[in-house]
């Protein structure tokens, strides 16, 4: 059976290598996401197993709640007076305050260096005078000792053009600060941690500008040679307040290499997701091509079965064939995947997520997986063929080769499909819009079973949908587009299986078009509603930072201006859920923000009172005047009274209050928005001009009108979508590649009868546009049922996602025009080796064989 | 239609013709001279039947002047077009205008109805033809009932007759049939026979056949008699009788 096996793989040489490829494509795709996991984890485990080698003991406020995962332990600062207790404690060879907060640095021409709002943070800290605990080491010059001098990290220099000595200004809290560069570090091995922007003063500078005075964010301690860190841990906590603990540094080090290792895990598993999306095109391909080949082989088979070969070595050679493809194209795919994981390190570090090169971590993990992965795609892929290979009776070696002409729809596959179908969409349904354990998990599982129902009931569509696709051809392309659509809807199976997995592609393509068109369009729409101001100043800091206050103050003594509001955002615990609370000063914002008050009144919004949404309140079942308790990272459990309840989710989200209930809970001082709205004698040039001066000082900023706060907020989607675009391209490339191998064995197939056609005068041209346009009709229909799942897709999500500000459902009818324009291009390029060979074919030669 | 691929035609001009054809397979000790130095003539609205043992380059004789091959030396016209001289796309063209073909079997396209396969070659010069043409076509082979159906439901004679229908309905200067009766039986085999000879008495068309069986050969006004690849015999006005007694002179 192994000989059969292998002399049908070298006679199929060209149709197997086309298998191999998808596999190598996916397993590839596959393994490059593992090796670099790999590799990125174990970089950072030893980075900061590395830089926190000489820390035994951390001192740091208890953690007041969990923030999202991605986010950690939050936690507020400890009194700096417990410095002084810390050194005092026997067995303490060092101890130093540190802290840690938003820093914003400028480069030399004047842009602010790094993206804290998607990217890398921007860090601001003390200067570590002990080196032993100082995770940082000084490249070139010397550490900050005037009130003025910083140290930044070596990328930053690189980045911002600055070197020991350069003068330069870092937004800190308070107002931008002129800083002169007295050194540059690095941190471990690399040039800065993961990619931050650091810059690190003197330590009682860092805490006036970066915390709070008086307070640190940690204190650091080295033990005595003879005491064990966990009992200097125990001595530690004894003089220590009770607000604050000690824990060893082994265990800090692992806490933040497991968060290292969470952030980096959405990372894998999206990654990992669409290399199983492109293995799963892959599979639609091997089970065409096998599907095809077998059929095609019925008489070499049949011939086997007469000789004595049983079903099962019939079957089993199949399968033979599919395992050592599966084999060699996993093989080889783990080996492609190294170059993947070098080429997804570089894309990471276009996005600001620098991973230091320290070579490739290629565990057995990632061989097993990926070989094991790839060979089980492939392996079941050809299952099915496979046994209908074993099924051919031996008689069939006495019958003609069948060209094989329609294939009866079955009942069987009707119900079965539609049953897929229809559980599919009832899983993902309730995975989006009934509260289930991991609904990811779940809305992912129904989205599978839908695309694998439509998939199952695609032969019975087939037909009628290639029919009408291509009816327009027929009509307007003459014969070559008859015979298209003719030779479209001969095989529907084929056809159907050939397009499906154009299908998924497509589908998901779709899907992810009209989510983020709908989420702009929900942004859009709620600009429109909520902002009845003209200028939005972004400081592009994220959550983690912005601009001083007294900017927004300032604005509103300009005469061009009627109101100015710095927004804030920060988590807390609201009534026992980690949750972003808005803050802003409510005399001013409710001028500009229109964030439709249902009951109460913001006049109400006092230090201890707060704002809830009306979807978040119906949830609580709270009305106006109820308590909420609320736990704040800096001041600890308080009580909040709700003064109002209010309609729009954005940009307030679920929770707001006043600025001064805001001071009164968090020590950070930072604007992240300030919104403006103009005098109405103003002129709106004018009024923007004068933000703009006002805004000159703190470089980085950026200052928007109505219509460039639009842009710059749907920047953010411009680039996911684009990215997605970027990754589900390998599975269309892997569909395409699976049209191009249907389309050969078709034209293989159907060789006497592309003879003949040429023999009673078409040309060569005909021939090939011909096919061509059999391949448009495949892959529009493919795109067709694709956009009308990746439709419903989009509409459920849109649908489940009004809790994030996703009310709008929209339909991009231009972009998803756009698709199906590149689809048929695409199954035209798909068609273009097959129809070659085709028109290549000796017309003599051809008519002769049967 | 007067191009310089297709000169207008004397009365007295063949419809197609040969000089010193010879077509060559192979090299050396495997080499094979399928034609050897055959001239031969095709006179217009003659019906003309190909005979000779199997293997002397009846076939081959035929594909050369259809265009389907080329010849090793010599000429092959179809009117005055030295086939030798033309392209790829222009002999296409020319097999789609002024040839009709017919195979031993599996002529038509499985996909296309017996119309769809008879209007064939017009739709691929995009042109609907001569439609009161093809109707008489239709109805004379009797297929009018036939029209709508595939070629997997219709018998094989039925589906000689579809081809023989084809290679009429652009009204070729000639028809070239290679064993059109071969696969079928003698009843079947007479219908499409009859209809070719009617093409040729009422319609002036030009048919040359080859055949093996002397029956068939009768519906002929000539016969050339081909071996090992040269003209060997002629015969005008033949008879069923006369061309086997030809037959078994030649010990075939
Ligand atoms: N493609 C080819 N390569 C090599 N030799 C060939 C080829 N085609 C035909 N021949 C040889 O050329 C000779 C003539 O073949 P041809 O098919 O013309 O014979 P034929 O008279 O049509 O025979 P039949 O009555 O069996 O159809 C034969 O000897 C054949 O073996
Ligand atoms: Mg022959």
């Amino acid at each position: 059976m192994f000989a059969t096996a292998l002399s049908s793989l070298l006679a199929h040489k060209l149709r197997m290598l086309a298998v191999a490829t998808a596999v190598l494509l996916g397993v590839a795709f596959m393994a490059g996401t593992l090796v670099l996991t790999d590799t990125v984890g174990r970089t950072f485990d030893n980075l900061f197993g590395d830089v926190y080698k000489n820390t035994d003991v951390v001192v740091r406020a208890k953690a007041a709640f969990d923030g999202p995962t991605a986010m950690g332990a939050q936690r507020g600062r400890v009194d700096a007076a417990a410095l002084a207790a810390v050194r005092a404690v026997p067995g303490v060879r060092e101890a130093q305050g540190n802290v840690l907060g938003y820093a914003r640095l400028i480069a030399k021409d004047g842009h602010a260096l790094g993206h804290p709002s998607n990217g890398a943070p921007a860090l601001g800290g003390d200067w570590t005078v002990s080196t032993r605990l100082n995770p940082y080491t000084l490249a070139a010059g010397s550490p900050p000792t005037a009130a003025d001098d910083v140290v930044i990290d070596r990328k930053s220099a690189r980045d911002g053009d600055l070197q020991v000595g350069s003068v330069t200004t870092v937004l800190v809290q308070g107002p931008p600060m002129k800083v002169r560069v007295s050194g540059i570090a690095t941190f471990g091995s690399t040039d800065s941690p993961g990619g931050a922007t650091v810059v690190l003063f003197r330590s009682d500078v860092a805490q006036r500008v970066i915390a709070a005075p008086g307070t640190f964010d940690q204190i650091a301690v080295a033990a005595d040679r003879d005491v064990s860190s966990s009992q200097l841990a125990s001595r530690v906590r004894a003089v220590i307040p009770s607000t604050a603990e000690a824990v060893t540094g082994a265990a800090v080090t692992k806490e933040t290499q497991d968060a290292m290792a969470v952030a980096f895990s959405f990372f894998t598993t999206f990654m990992l997701v669409f290399a199983l999306i492109a293995l799963l095109v892959g599979a639609f391909m091997i089970f065409n091509t096998f599907s095809i080949t077998v059929a095609q082989r019925t008489r070499e088979n049949g011939l086997l079965r007469a000789l004595g070969a049983t079903r099962r070595q019939v079957l089993a050679a199949v399968l033979l064939e599919a395992l050592i493809i599966g084999v060699l194209a996993s093989v080889a795919g783990l080996f492609v995947g190294l170059g993947v994981a070098v080429g997804l390190k570089g894309l990471l570090g276009l996005i600001g997520f620098d991973i230091p090169a320290s070579g490739v971590v290629f565990t057995l993990k990632t061989v097993l997986v990926s070989v094991l992965v790839g060979v089980a795609v492939t392996c079941a892929a050809a299952l099915s063929p496979a046994r209908k290979a074993g099924r051919v009776p031996p008689i069939a070696a006495m019958q003609a080769g069948n060209t094989g002409v329609a294939v009866s729809s079955s009942r069987r596959r009707v119900v079965v499909g539609t049953i897929l179908t229809a559980g599919g969409v009832a899983t993902l349904m309730t995975g989006l819009f009934s509260s289930v354990g991991k609904p990811v998990t779940v809305v992912g599982v129904g989205a599978l079973l839908v695309l694998f129902g439509v998939s199952v009931l695609g032969p019975t569509v087939a037909r009628p949908l290639s029919r009408i696709i291509g009816a327009p051809l027929a009509r307007l392309r003459g014969v070559t587009g008859d015979l298209a659509r003719e030779n479209a809807m001969r095989n529907p199976r084929r056809t159907a299986a050939t397009s499906a997995a154009l299908m998924i592609g497509v589908a998901l393509v779709g899907f992810i078009t009209i989510f983020v068109a709908s989420a702009k369009a929900s942004l859009n729409d709620t600009i429109d509603r909520a902002f009845t101001g003209d200028i939005v100043v972004n400081t592009g800091a994220g959550m983690s930072g912005g601009v001083d206050p007294a900017f927004a103050r300032g604005l509103t003594t300009l005469p061009e201006i009627a109101a100015a509001s710095g927004v804030r955002q920060s988590l807390a615990l609201v009534a026992g859920d980690a949750a972003i609370v808005t803050a802003a000063d409510p005399k001013q914002a409710f001028q500009i923000l229109d964030i439709k008050p249902l009951s109460g009144s913001p006049d109400q919004l006092g230090v201890d009172a707060i704002a809830v949404h009306k979807d978040t309140a119906a949830r609580l079942h709270v009305r106006v005047g109820d308590v909420l308790p609320v736990v704040f990272k800096d001041t600890g459990p308080k009580s909040m009274r709700i003064a109002m309840i209010y309609g729009e989710i954005q940009p307030a989200r679920t929770y707001f209050m006043s600025m001064a209930a805001y001071d009164a809970n968090f020590s950070n001082r930072y604007d992240t928005m300030v919104f403006v709205k103009k005098a109405a004698t103003a002129d709106a040039a004018a009024a923007l001009q004068a933000v703009k001066q006002a805004a000159a000082a703190y470089p980085g900023v950026d200052v928007l009108d109505r219509a460039g706060f639009k842009t710059d907020q749907s920047k953010p989607f411009n680039q996911m979508l684009t990215l997605v675009y970027a990754l589900l391209g390998l599975a269309i490339l892997i569909a395409l590649l699976g049209i191009a191998n249907t389309l050969a064995l078709s034209v293989f197939e159907r060789t006497h009868e592309i003879g003949l056609l040429r023999a009673v005068g078409m040309t060569r041209a005909q021939l090939r546009a011909s096919l061509r346009w059999e391949s448009a009709i495949i892959a529009l229909q493919g795109t067709a049922l694709g956009l009308v799942i990746g439709i419903f897709f989009g509409w459920a999500l849109v649908r489940a996602s009004s809790s994030l500000g996703i009310t709008t459902f929209a339909l991009p009818v231009p972009s998803l025009g756009v698709i199906v324009v590149l689809a048929a291009l695409a199954g035209m390029v798909a068609a273009i080796g097959p129809a070659r060979r085709a028109a290549r074919l000796n017309v003599l030669k051809a008519i002769v064989s049967t | 239609m007067t191009t310089l691929l297709h000169p207008p035609i004397t009365a007295t001009q063949a419809a197609a013709r040969t000089v010193d054809a010879t077509k060559v397979y192979g090299r050396g000790q495997t080499e094979v001279r399928a034609l050897d130095g055959v001239t031969i003539e095709f006179a217009q609205g003659q019906f003309t039947a190909i005979m000779g043992p199997s293997g002397c380059g009846k076939s081959t004789l035929l594909h050369c002047l259809a265009g389907l091959d080329d010849l090793t030396s010599g000429h092959a016209f179809i009117g005055d077009a030295d086939l030798s001289a033309l392209n790829d796309n222009e002999l296409t063209l020319l097999r789609r205008e002024r040839i009709g073909f017919v195979f031993q079997s599996y002529n038509l396209i499985p996909t296309l109805t017996a119309l769809e396969n008879i209007r064939l070659p017009l739709r691929l010069a995009g042109e609907t033809g001569d439609t009161d043409w093809i109707s008489t076509v239709i109805d004379t082979l009797g297929l009018t009932e036939r029209t709508a159906h595939h070629p997997a439901e219709m018998s094989g004679g039925q589906q000689q007759r579809v081809a023989v229908a084809r290679a009429l309905a652009t009204r070729p200067r000639i028809i070239f049939a290679d064993e059109p009766t071969g696969n079928l039986d003698s009843k079947a085999g007479a219908e499409v026979l009859a209809f070719m000879r009617r093409a040729v008495d009422d319609m002036k068309q030009t048919i040359v056949m080859v055949t093996h069986d002397p029956n068939a050969a009768s519906y002929a006004d000539r016969i050339v008699f081909l071996a090992d690849g040269r003209i060997v015999d002629e015969m005008e006005h033949p008879t069923a009788v006369r061309v086997l007694e030809r037959m078994k002179r030649f010990g075939e």
